[in-house]
């Protein structure tokens, strides 16, 4: 998985920087590229663009509406308020991404500093794979990809939120330990001294309103370029796809129910989208996979992708986050088969 | 200047010019009238409000490296942002932003054409649409009901003329009036709506005359004297613009410029393409046009309530 990671991510963004030298240099390079099809190049500019300009205003908001919140709520009001019955904590977590529109990138340090803060693992865990898509941002954003069919917006949060209730129930009940890695606070402070992380509070970071709100800016800022680098990568490889392979290939993959689900979930898991933009990637492959498939990406890959991975993995114990991860792979292919079945 | 408050102040002035250079890439593409090869004009408003957002963000950053090159913290939110140390990394992360805002900027603008579709695949005349639309229903229209016989003759012989289920509805009473005009002009607002229902109502339709306006397109299936005028549908962005077109046939049909855009008029017949019988225009007048502002159509989401 590392290796993927490591390997993947640098060698996709070293053909974007070589395709920019190109561009760039233009001594001949250039002219060859636009000689073989100009026509390509320009339909790879558009797709790529167009998606990045789409995604654009649903960052935006998410990355905002998130940091204010970061800002401007503790975390140990909404400690407290967690409800102790396992049912109740469960339907908690699965909706307070309701109240907390965070992406899922801004999800992990939240969930950790709230366990820490004393709420039950399985309900943070819960808010983690529910929160970025049992959102109204997320909603809006998908429902405004799908416009033709409204049915997808809701199929997809109903999803989600069946699949988290269950995965919640099932967390509930077995998992006994604690889920944290344990060592997780000590190595950070003899790596690099970033405790801060854990034990920061924002309510009392920033002093007063104006400081506040900058250190809102300040946030939303930085977490723009967190979030924006992944948006790129799934734009262009996106582009990529749309501008070279043919449509019957794609077709013949996605012709299969199980195999057209299957595809796009890893697809989803691979692109790493944040789930405020992702609608928009799924609605362009909308006609040449079944509703079924789409539905699936729309579902999984905000709950588990190559990044979100990474960053659980980080926080979580290892067989943890992979009883979970094979657990979620299963409910949302048999899931998005039902409900797409059933609904769309 | 401390090295770390330094290379502090270098990422901000970075991140400041990427974001400012989105920002700037927006407003130039409003000005221009570029922004619809890339959105869809129900999003063009948030697309702008965005440029706004990025704008103070892009201020924010150059703020915060005035704060750095004195050496002082800037408003800390605690979450760890601090930009990675390894240069080759740095690189990689904002190359991966330089990219898109490079090819923006320098290559000149363009509108889809022949070559995305036919990797996304052409729909030509298509009563298929609907069934996609539909998620895989069958949209074939299916007879009304026998039996109740009300009604004075010509209303049940058009009924007849055009029979409609739930889904087909409009497209049956858009039909009866399209039906009613001496020749059809199809509108770019209803392109894929209006070609729709000339497909579903397809015997109807033959020897009538139809006028419309889109690029030429051209693939190994059809005949010499072949091509479809061809626009690209867009819901929200140009990544899920689909292709629709209606095939065309023209004695001088090779010497037509793929991409180029054509009004042509003609009567509507029956003819063959990839092993198929679809519907195709006998082209009697044809001329060259410019590229329209709008090169993009949208299907329209009220269409059915137009007819309600």
């Amino acid at each position: 998985m590392t290796v993927v990671y490591r390997v993947g991510m640098p060698l996709l963004t070293a053909g974007c920087l070589a395709m920019l030298a190109l561009i760039l240099a233009d001594n001949g390079w250039l002219s060859a590229l636009a000689s073989l099809d100009p026509a390509t190049v320009q339909s790879f500019k558009l797709l790529l663009l167009g998606i990045i300009l789409e995604t654009f205003p649903f960052i935006l908001l998410g990355v905002f509406v998130s940091a204010l919140l970061q800002v401007f709520v503790s975390d140990a009001t909404i400690a407290r308020l967690t409800p102790k019955h396992p049912v109740a904590g469960v339907l908690f977590g699965s909706l307070l991404g309701l109240l907390f529109p965070l992406c899922e990138c801004g999800m992990i340090p939240v969930v950790r500093r709230l366990i820490r803060k004393g709420m039950p693992p399985y309900i943070g865990m819960v808010f983690i794979f529910a929160g970025p898509i049992v959102n109204p941002v997320v909603f809006t954003s998908t429902y405004t990809a799908f416009r033709g069919q409204p049915g997808m917006a809701y199929a997809r949060l109903g999803l989600a939120l069946a699949i988290c209730v269950v995965l919640g129930l099932l967390l509930s009940r077995f998992l006994k330990r604690n889920p944290l890695k344990r060592d997780a606070y000590e190595l950070a402070a003899a790596n690099n001294g970033a405790t801060s992380i854990y034990e920061h509070d924002h309510s009392q970071g920033a002093k007063g309103f104006w400081g506040r709100m900058a250190a809102t800016l300040a946030h939303a800022s930085d977490e723009l370029f967190d979030i924006g680098k992944y948006v790129i990568l799934g734009a262009f490889l996106t582009a990529v796809v749309q501008t070279s392979v043919d449509r019957e290939v794609l077709a013949g993959i996605g012709g299969g129910t199980w195999s057209g689900s299957a595809f796009m979930m890893g697809l989803a898991f691979l692109l790493s989208l944040c789930s405020t933009s992702d609608a928009f990637v799924a609605a362009s492959f909308n006609g040449i996979f079944a509703p079924s498939a789409l539905l699936a990406f729309l579902v999984f890959g905000p709950m588990v992708d190559l990044k979100s991975v990474l960053m659980l993995l980080g926080t979580f114990r290892t067989k943890i986050v992979a009883a979970i991860v094979l657990l979620l792979f299963a409910l949302v292919l048999g899931g998005s088969l039902l409900t797409a079945q059933l609904w769309l | 200047m401390a090295g770390s408050d330094r290379r502090r102040m270098v990422h901000y002035l970075i991140r400041a010019v990427l974001l400012g250079g989105f920002a700037l890439f927006i407003v130039q593409l409003a000005r221009g009238d570029g922004l619809s090869l890339y959105i869809a004009p129900r999003m063009e408003p948030f697309v702008k409000l965005s440029a706004l957002a990025l704008y103070a963000s892009a201020i924010y950053q150059v703020y915060a490296a005035f704060r750095a090159s004195k050496g002082q913290q800037a408003a800390d939110c605690g979450c760890d942002h601090e930009p990675p140390v390894s240069i080759p990394k740095n690189v990689i992360v904002y190359g991966m932003f330089v990219l898109p805002l490079a090819l923006g900027f320098l290559l000149p603008e363009a509108t889809l054409g022949s070559s995305l579709a036919a990797k996304k695949g052409m729909t030509f005349a298509g009563a298929e649409t609907l069934a996609n639309a539909r998620s895989g229903e069958r949209a074939a229209p299916s007879l009304p009901a026998s039996g109740n016989g009300g009604g004075d003759a010509n209303a049940s012989a058009s009924e007849a003329m055009f029979p409609s289920d739930e889904y087909t509805a409009s497209y049956a009473v858009y039909g009866k009036q399209l039906y009613a005009q001496p020749a059809i002009a199809v509108p770019d607002q209803w392109f894929i709506e209006t070609l729709t229902t000339l497909d579903l109502y397809r015997k109807n339709f033959i020897g009538k005359q139809v006028e419309l306006s889109g690029f030429v397109y051209r693939d190994e299936a059809m005949g010499a004297d072949q091509f479809a005028v061809s626009r690209f549908a867009m819901n929200c962005c140009s990544a899920d613009s689909l292709p629709y077109g209606l095939v065309a046939t023209f004695d001088n049909a090779a010497a037509l410029r793929k991409d180029s855009w054509v009004k042509v008029s003609g009567t509507l017949e029956e003819g063959q393409y990839d092993g198929g019988t679809i519907l195709q225009l006998l082209v009697t007048h044809i001329e060259s046009i410019r590229t329209p502002d709008s090169p993009y159509v949208y299907p329209d989401y009220n269409f059915d309530k137009q007819f309600e």
